[in-house]
């Protein structure tokens, strides 16, 4: 399938958080509460269209265990954007937002763009955080910020769109080099399929390589 | 009549009559999805040659098995514990003890049948030796002394159970939640540097479905940790595990350079897919009796074995990974090559006859490798509490 660009996203948090989940919801538009653990890497792919454009979102899943954090390194390397996620109804994972993001901020390239998401927003009866402190937190920080819910879909589309909305505004303002793949973004074909135009319809119609 | 009759009717026969599966060639072409469950219980997904090659793999077992039999019934019941030399022995008998160990590490390479596994890896691996030197009582007293304890490596591990293997018809259940949770409990608490580090829970699930007793899956697992896998394999910083990706990168690039070459001109790092292999052993990533397969080897010829096979999926797609331009197309073409390798011996062929002679010394390698590593996380760990004290002051 062609594009105009391909903008590459990660998504880090703590284990449990839902990463998987928000992955899973915006490819294939399903919730599966049970899934198998991420150890490694796990992609998802899907094409969205923004000021007319396609645009192809290619999403890496990864581990969130403490320990894996010095492996996600390499993960980071050519991110245009991150989701970065806490799950509302347990504090802890909203503590530690501060040290994924100094993790993000040594490994990625300075422009990339972070979306804050607190998920599990169906849980607001279970909630540990306040909306306000996670506006408060992004603010402060300098991130976009939306609670979501993996279950219910709610915001999850709106999670990924508006990241990338931001990352094209960010090239339409010239800050990005597009020729320079560092900075997560691949410049498309147009109208023509691109030389892996097969492969990538079919990954972003099964929403990953696992499947 | 294959010829005539609809694809979903063939679909159907597929999925009832598996275990005696011959399609025609039309019903290959046809490159239908089929579901069915593999020799541990597993749900596969593959298409009608996938089948075929594991129903090729379960007459290759029961082959396998014939070979085994025949030995005992030659050798005795217990031959294969005869292989180490010992200075007791009588000269006569250390030459029949070095011909069996000849005779089993081939055999072994070839792969231990399913019912004779349990036996054959709780001697071999030294899981028998280190059970023996504490009281009978070990384990049960291991689970009373913990039960009711609240640990951070217990909280993980509760919210791992249903993450590890979903849908499998026995780990998927109370009883195998709760009989996995006592493995990787006692263990965190065996081992509390360890403690509970993801990848054990795969590593615990299939050791329990293979061992006949959830005893001995304990005593598997607190072998591996402790003396075949690579030290500090699951610390809390993984830092045996960043040590064997720097081996094998290595290994990569004096065995199979143009891949390295490519590789390293894309970026792509290892461990994007090597760390699922070294903390879960494969068991996430290969067929089930493909993984256990390596196991077999793992248990007797040590830790070494799984570069071999890391090296081994590279090298099998040498072309296709020659022609990527993508990191997420190499990764694409390893997931999609290893959940398909349902032939065990196509990876063992290469893994051991294909890479030329592995003359390097690894635990050389793995030691000049440290200091690097360990300099590496320590950086990581002074930036993070610098970031802290910033964030207090």
């Amino acid at each position: 399938m062609s594009y105009a660009y391909l903008f590459k996203y990660i998504i880090i948090g703590d284990t449990g958080v839902g990463k998987s989940c928000l992955l899973l919801q915006f490819t294939d538009k399903r919730f599966q509460p049970v899934h198998d653990l991420t150890i490694g890497v796990e992609f998802g792919a899907r094409m969205i269209t923004i000021d007319n454009k396609p645009i192809k979102l290619q999403i890496w899943d990864t581990a969130g265990q403490e320990s894996f954090r010095s492996i996600t390194r390499s993960y980071y390397r050519g991110a245009a954007g991150a989701l970065l996620v806490y799950d509302i109804t347990r504090r802890e994972t909203f503590n530690h937002l501060a040290s994924w993001l100094e993790d993000a901020r040594q490994h990625a390239n300075a422009n990339m763009t972070i979306m804050l998401i607190g998920n599990k927003s169906d849980l607001a009866h279970r909630r540990a955080v306040s909306t306000e402190e996670g506006e408060q937190f992004a603010k402060e920080n300098g991130l976009i910020f939306m609670e979501a819910s993996a279950k219910t879909a709610q915001n999850v589309e709106e999670a990924f769109i508006n990241t990338a909305g931001t990352i094209y505004k960010k090239i339409q303002d010239g800050v990005f080099d597009v020729s320079n793949e560092s900075y997560g973004i691949k410049v498309g074909y147009g109208g023509i399929p691109g030389p892996s135009g097969g492969k990538d319809g079919s990954a972003s119609q099964a929403g990953g390589c696992c499947s | 009549m294959f010829g005539t009759q609809s694809k979903r009717d063939l679909s159907l026969e597929i999925q009832s009559q598996i275990h005696i599966l011959r399609p025609s060639i039309h019903a290959r072409r046809a490159n239908i999805t089929v579901k069915f469950q593999d020799l541990y219980g597993f749900t596969v997904e593959g298409n009608v040659d996938d089948a075929n090659i594991l129903n090729e793999v379960r007459e290759k077992v029961r082959e396998q098995g014939r070979v085994w039999w025949a030995l005992e019934a030659s050798k005795g019941a217990n031959w294969y514990l005869q292989t180490h030399v010992t200075s007791a022995l009588k000269s006569s008998l250390k030459f029949s003890a070095l011909v069996n160990a000849i005779t089993l590490k081939k055999l072994i390479r070839k792969g231990i049948p399913p019912v004779l596994r349990p036996k054959v890896w709780f001697s071999l691996s030294g899981a028998a030796k280190k059970k023996s030197t504490v009281p009978d009582s070990y384990y049960n007293d291991l689970l009373i002394a913990v039960e009711g304890k609240v640990t951070p490596a217990t909280k993980q591990i509760d919210h791992d159970l249903p993450r590890t293997f979903p849908g499998h018809p026995w780990l998927d259940t109370p009883e195998g939640h709760a009989s996995l949770r006592r493995v990787l409990v006692g263990y965190s608490f065996r081992d509390s540097d360890v403690g509970y580090c993801q990848g054990l829970n795969y590593v615990a699930a299939l050791l329990l479905l293979v061992m006949k007793t959830e005893e001995d899956a304990f005593w598997m697992l607190a072998v591996l940790l402790e003396n075949v896998l690579v030290n500090d394999c699951y610390s809390n910083n993984l830092s045996g595990c960043h040590v064997e990706q720097r081996v094998f990168k290595d290994l990569l690039k004096k065995k199979c350079p143009s891949i390295y070459a490519h590789l390293e001109a894309i970026e792509f790092d290892v461990s994007l897919v090597a760390t699922e292999w070294f903390l879960c052993l494969f068991s996430k990533s290969l067929p089930s009796e493909t993984t256990l397969r390596v196991w077999d080897v793992l248990f007797y010829e040590g830790a070494k074995v799984l570069l071999n096979m890391a090296l081994a999926i590279f090298k099998m797609k040498e072309e296709e990974l020659l022609t990527t331009n993508h990191v997420g197309d190499v990764i694409n073409i390893i997931q999609n090559t290893t959940h398909h390798l349902f032939d065990p011996d196509e990876l063992l062929t290469v893994a051991f006859d294909k890479l030329g002679f592995m003359s390097t010394n690894i635990s050389k390698e793995r030691k000049k490798q440290e200091p690097a590593v360990m300099a590496e996380l320590d950086q990581r760990l002074r930036r993070l509490n610098s970031s802290n004290l910033d964030d207090q002051s």
